[in-house]
């Protein structure tokens, strides 16, 4: 267990520093890059926060798809086994296996995976 | 001075001596806004009491790619002649250390989208603006293969062939190129273009050259509107939705969602515009599926941005952050398509 402050709480300290730079720029260019940086700081403390659960439900979401599997336990054999199963997801759409009425099926998961990017990537994006 | 320690605003110097000749007295270059790939630089020359304007835009060695540069200079030689609002191209060349350069007229006004999309200075500018755009951009679409024949290697459709066809094809094969990890979402919208591609009649128009970046970003304008269309990169042959679809993306409509062409009207009155200007009848079907493929585009295009940081091409934080906004055009790929409504 690490000390205070947490990770999230770093990079909120990051992020207002960031701001402040970018508030206080010389010039156009100085204030788009802190606020570029900024907003990258941000993305990775929602994905802190939110990328569990939403790994989590896209895995639900393939399991429908796919069919079931096991669950990876570790997270980084989960983002690497989540990659390859949007891969063989991939393959499926290409070869026409949701065309038709499998298309019903296949958008609510296309739907709720992007969704879940956006919340994280631009927030003010999403719905 | 050697060549390997000249910067690109000497390159642009020197490019200005070659158009004005020795005699000119020429100012010292000052650097504009510009691209990633190119250094713009303003050149002021003053030849036998005359003074010239200059915008001298220089690609540097490594980045140079002269048959592109010698593309745009002729399809923007073309244009200017038939009363396009964009700059009187004057001359291209490259020089033995590798750079290329584009000589160009310098134009007045402000190119700073976001400042047009929201400043109250510029309502009145907007309203006009429209009917502008509509009308150079039907003066391009008049432009024929034929006409810019001297212009090298314009990509497009051949003969016969649906320009949506060959289009969304060849940004397939970008896809493939650029892609960083799967993305289902992009897959799917590929069948869903072929389906509408099959369906939709085929344009009885013959191909015509497009600008190719026709978006608000490549506006220039003062109080009046439209002073210049910049940016002629991306020209090729294609069909007038494509540039009417482009101008729709929602990327560029700087928060102004309810009014989808460019932040500046709402996409039907913008259509009907190209309409009155062209005396086309424009298919509100295909500029939807061109919207849909544009936007596949742009996803593409922050991938490709983010790979030039990842391959350690460009290093920069702000290239890598580009690659995180390929879902939220995604989302807006979803959204066109009504796969939330049938989902």
């Amino acid at each position: 267990m690490q000390d205070r402050p947490t990770a999230v709480e770093l990079l909120d300290a990051l992020g207002g520093f960031m701001r402040d730079r970018a508030e206080n720029a010389r010039d156009r260019w100085e204030r788009f890059q802190f606020q570029v940086a900024a907003n990258s700081i941000g993305i990775i403390k929602r994905e802190l926060e939110l990328e569990d659960g939403f790994m989590r439900a896209e895995w639900a979401g393939l399991d429908r798809l796919l069919g079931a599997e096991e669950m990876p336990k570790e997270q980084a054999a989960l983002a690497v086994r989540l990659g390859e199963r949007n891969a063989e997801l991939v393959e499926q759409i290409r070869s026409g296996a949701f065309d038709g009425e499998a298309e019903a099926r296949l958008l609510p998961h296309l739907w709720e995976t992007i969704v879940n990017k956006v919340r994280v990537a631009s927030p003010n994006e999403a719905l | 001075m050697s060549p390997e320690k000249r910067g690109t605003g000497d390159v642009a110097v020197e490019a200005a001596r070659r158009v004005l000749g020795d005699g000119a007295a020429i100012s010292e270059p000052r650097k504009l806004a510009g691209g990633a790939m190119h250094d713009s630089w303003a050149v002021d020359g003053t030849v036998d009491g005359s003074s010239r304007e200059l915008v001298v835009r220089v690609s540097p060695a490594g980045r140079a790619d002269y048959e592109k540069t010698r593309r745009e200079f002729e399809v923007l030689k073309v244009a200017f002649g038939r009363g396009v609002r964009c700059p009187q191209p004057i001359d291209v060349g490259r020089f033995e250390s590798g750079e290329d350069y584009l000589v160009m007229s310098r134009v007045r006004g402000d190119s700073n989208p976001r400042q047009l999309v929201t400043s109250d200075q510029y309502a009145g500018a907007r309203k006009r603006l429209i009917a502008q755009l509509a009308e150079d951009l039907a003066r391009i679409h008049q432009i024929s293969p034929d006409d810019v024949a001297a212009a090298p290697n314009m990509r497009g459709p051949a003969a016969g062939e649906d320009p949506l066809a060959y289009h969304r094809r060849e940004a397939e094969a970008m896809f493939r190129v650029f892609l960083l990890n799967p993305h289902p979402a992009i897959d799917w919208a590929f069948r869903w273009l072929d389906r509408q591609i099959e369906r939709l009649p085929r344009p009885q128009r013959a191909p015509c050259v497009v600008h190719g970046d026709f978006r608000i970003g490549n506006v220039m304008y003062d109080e009046d509107g439209l002073t210049s269309l910049l940016d002629w990169e991306g020209t090729h042959i294609g069909e007038p939705e494509e540039d009417i679809a482009w101008l729709c993306t929602r990327v560029w409509r700087f928060g102004k969602n309810d009014l989808q062409a460019g932040g500046i009207a709402p996409r039907e009155e913008w259509v009907r515009a190209c309409e009155i200007a062209s005396g086309l009848e424009i298919s509100r079907e295909r500029v939807a599926t061109w919207e849909v493929l544009q936007n596949i585009r742009w996803a593409e295009i922050t991938m490709m941005q983010a790979r030039a940081h990842l391959d350690g091409h460009t290093q920069s934080h702000e290239l890598a952050a580009i690659g995180r906004r390929t879902a939220e055009t995604e989302l807006e790929i979803l959204r066109l398509t009504g796969a939330l409504a049938r989902g």
